[in-house]
């Protein structure tokens, strides 16, 4: 594993991230933005800056989405700093064991 | 149980007679109230025809329910009649600022585009940042889960969520429904797990986690957002759905067989510092 990061500003997406379909939406973009990139094993970085509520419903389909998408990719998340009911989300979502992913400051 | 929804129901046979919804004897409403009302407008929409609804006798809960544009639902039921008969109440919509006027979003996209104003609305009736972004995944929850056991399946032609909220400041209490005509706990959950067979049955499985939806890892939202009304607010979360009532606070679970209605009607009542 290198240390490539590829960072997505979740911020690009809304500053209120609800619902499953969106989430869909959002991960079939997400493969757009990337498009081209080798499906190695360098990072995903979710950035929730400036990002205010994210449901968990949103949460669960867009990580769970991303994971099956790329696979051998590590996805970590940042930017949560400041805004605990967005880290409980995220932590909801990785106790339903829907998503493994790692927190990053 | 909370005194006043049981209330409600042990005299639900007073107030809808056959063929009629009558509640001229009310003095006062909840959201929970409202949302009822509509649910069984939209159950007996066939039956009860323009005309057999009857409203308030009070003139202060007309003006409350004309604030709450209830004759904007009345209207898109069909019912002109009913609903013609607040054109002579005149009101501010400045007056009473601590409610959310009854909202029919019939899509998925039209509730997704509410969320911001609900979210300025829960600041405004005085949640810090915070609570506000929680009760906002709160409603968000439960407006999803509308959209995502209904769609492409509606049991009538009434679709999509309707929400209304009301915010008593001097008890720094919200109460915010969300009523659907759907298929209800039961009508979703039983795809799933077959041996359901009661209302009650369904809601509380719904509330420990579980999703219809066969074959997707999803589920925990209402789990989610059970927690967080009774751990973080100390609330209330009550559901109709069907002919199963049930409610859970900090004292534990209460259920109750009640009159039947098409769909759910949900509440979450928080409490704010």
């Amino acid at each position: 594993m290198n240390n490539v990061m590829t960072t997505l500003e979740l911020k690009k997406f809304g500053r209120i991230l609800n619902s499953r379909s969106f989430a869909r939406e959002a991960v079939l973009r997400v493969k757009q933005i990337i498009n081209g990139e080798k499906d190695t094993a360098e990072d995903l970085v979710l950035d929730f800056a400036e990002v205010e509520v994210v449901t968990p419903s949103f949460a669960d389909e867009f990580i769970r989405g991303l994971r099956e998408l790329y696979p051998q990719k590590e996805i970590k998340m940042r930017g949560t700093e400041g805004n605990p009911v967005l880290d409980d989300v995220l932590k909801i979502v990785e106790e339903g064991k829907t998503i493994d992913s790692d927190v990053i400051d | 149980m909370d005194p006043h929804i049981e209330s409600l129901y042990d005299h639900l046979d007073e107030w809808i007679p056959a063929g009629m919804v009558d509640f001229s004897h009310f003095d006062f409403m909840h959201p929970w109230d409202i949302g009822l009302i509509s649910l069984l407008a939209i159950k007996h929409q066939a039956t009860v025809g323009d005309g057999n609804i009857v409203l308030p006798r009070n003139a202060n809960l007309r003006s409350y329910l004309k604030r709450m544009h209830f004759h904007t639902f009345l209207r898109e039921l069909g019912c002109a009649h009913s609903a013609a008969l607040f054109d002579s109440i005149l009101i501010s919509e400045h007056e009473n600022m601590g409610l959310q006027e009854i909202l029919h979003c019939r899509y998925l996209d039209d509730f997704s585009a509410r969320l911001a104003h609900f979210e300025r609305m829960f600041k405004n009736f005085g949640l810090g940042e915070e609570d506000a972004h929680r009760a906002l995944i709160i409603v968000g929850e439960f407006g999803n889960n509308v959209f995502d056991h209904n769609l492409g399946n509606w049991p009538t032609n009434f679709s999509g969520s309707l929400i209304a909220a009301q915010n008593y400041p001097r008890l720094k209490r919200i109460e915010m429904i969300v009523a659907d005509a759907g298929v209800g706990f039961l009508g979703s959950l039983q795809n799933a797990f077959p041996d359901l067979q009661t209302d009650i049955a369904a809601i509380k499985k719904g509330l420990e986690g579980n999703t219809g939806r066969i074959g997707e890892k999803r589920g925990n939202g209402l789990k989610t957002i059970q927690q967080w009304t009774i751990g973080n607010f100390h609330g209330v979360i009550t559901i109709h759905s069907g002919s199963g009532l049930v409610q859970v606070d900090e004292h534990g679970i209460e259920e109750k067989e009640v009159a039947p209605i098409v769909g759910t009607l949900a509440q979450f009542v928080i409490y704010y510092e």
